[in-house]
């Protein structure tokens, strides 16, 4: 079908039959990012929910799609999608690898996510507030992400799934200068996929 | 006698040698993805052997989707990025690289036929022309979004 912009030329054709089609999908709060389409000689973006483009003989279109068109064509693929990968934080009382009282509440919320895929991987990292000195923090984020990393273990999550770090206080939440507490800091940042 | 096969050893021990070595490589490179959800007529292709795509596998850098009539696969990135693909579908994970340190990363996805869904990640979101899917005709920029592609029908 590369061709078809030539052959319409010589046969004088009406139009080229759709190659490829491109539609930007709703985010679950409504909004769209935006994709570009390029075919080497323009760019065209596309960047509202069901906003389509399509390709006819090597040439970006706008196309118009209605959205029962798009569930039509894409029900499969859009079936397929894996559960969208999830984040949280929980937050430690300073100098420990203790959980935050209100923060103990919401690892029960992050084990039930963990719970509900049935294949998953979960990603640990610790970090600290700029209280005290450099490389403790380093090693007491890694403390934090292991204890997380240990209770998920003991509640039957498989180890192999599980990757932890620390990065001390590389990674302020909140910034802040040196030798400042800082509860928002005093944290593990989990990513479950 | 003791030298009749001369030629024997020295081509085992080569092929031993070769084996280790891309073992070696495989055993070096990190697991970019992971099946999540597989359903029908669906493989991994990877440098030219077939294997059923199964939830729970590792993908690499330049593994092949195919799926035939009725297949889906779905995977999530170590970056976060979601893709599905739909039935009668090839799908290339041609480049990927992440740094999970920095979320900053690079990734195309080349898809030859059938469907595809993607929800994007961190490569998006670290720079404008990050994350790109490259179809027979032309090349998709992704700039943090949810979108669906076909090619052919």
């Amino acid at each position: 079908m590369r061709w078809c912009a030539v052959l319409l030329l010589a046969l004088g054709l009406a139009a080229c039959a759709r190659d490829e089609l491109f539609v930007v999908l709703p985010n679950p709060d409504g909004t769209a990012g935006e994709i570009t389409v390029d075919d080497g000689k323009t760019q065209m973006p596309l960047n509202k929910p069901y906003a389509a483009g399509e390709m006819r003989g090597g040439k970006a279109e706008a196309a118009k799609v209605e959205p029962q068109e798009v569930q039509t064509i894409f029900a499969s693929a859009i079936a397929a999608r894996p559960m969208l990968p999830s984040h949280f934080r929980l937050y430690f009382v300073s100098d420990s690898d203790t959980l935050t009282a209100e923060s103990e509440q919401q690892y029960r919320a992050v084990f039930a996510d963990i719970s509900k895929r049935p294949v998953y991987q979960v990603e640990v990292v610790g970090h600290t507030d700029t209280l005290g000195d450099r490389s403790y923090n380093q090693q007491l984020s890694l403390r934090r992400a292991q204890a997380i990393r240990d209770r998920l273990i003991k509640d039957g999550i498989a180890t192999s799934a599980i990757a932890v770090a620390g990065r001390g206080e590389l990674d302020l939440a909140v910034k802040t200068g040196t030798n400042v507490s800082e509860p928002r800091n005093r944290r593990v940042e989990i990513a479950v996929r | 006698m003791r030298y009749a096969r001369r030629g024997f050893w020295p081509s085992v021990v080569m092929a031993a040698i070769v084996a280790m070595a891309s073992l070696a490589a495989k055993a070096d490179e990190a697991p970019i993805a992971q099946i999540k959800t597989a359903t029908g007529p669906a493989f991994i292709v990877r440098g030219g052997t077939k294997t059923p795509a199964v939830p729970g596998a590792s993908l690499f850098v330049k593994d092949v989707l195919q799926t035939d009539a009725g297949g889906t696969i779905g995977l999530t990135f170590s970056d976060n990025s979601v893709l599905s693909v739909g039935p009668s579908s090839e799908v290339a994970l041609a480049e990927y690289n992440f740094d999970s340190s920095n979320f900053t990363g690079s990734m195309e996805t080349d898809i030859h036929s059938g469907t595809l869904s993607m929800v994007s990640g961190d490569i998006a979101r670290s720079s404008p022309s990050a994350m790109k899917v490259r179809t027979p005709t032309a090349i998709l920029g992704v700039r943090g979004t949810s979108f669906a592609v076909e090619v052919g029908h």
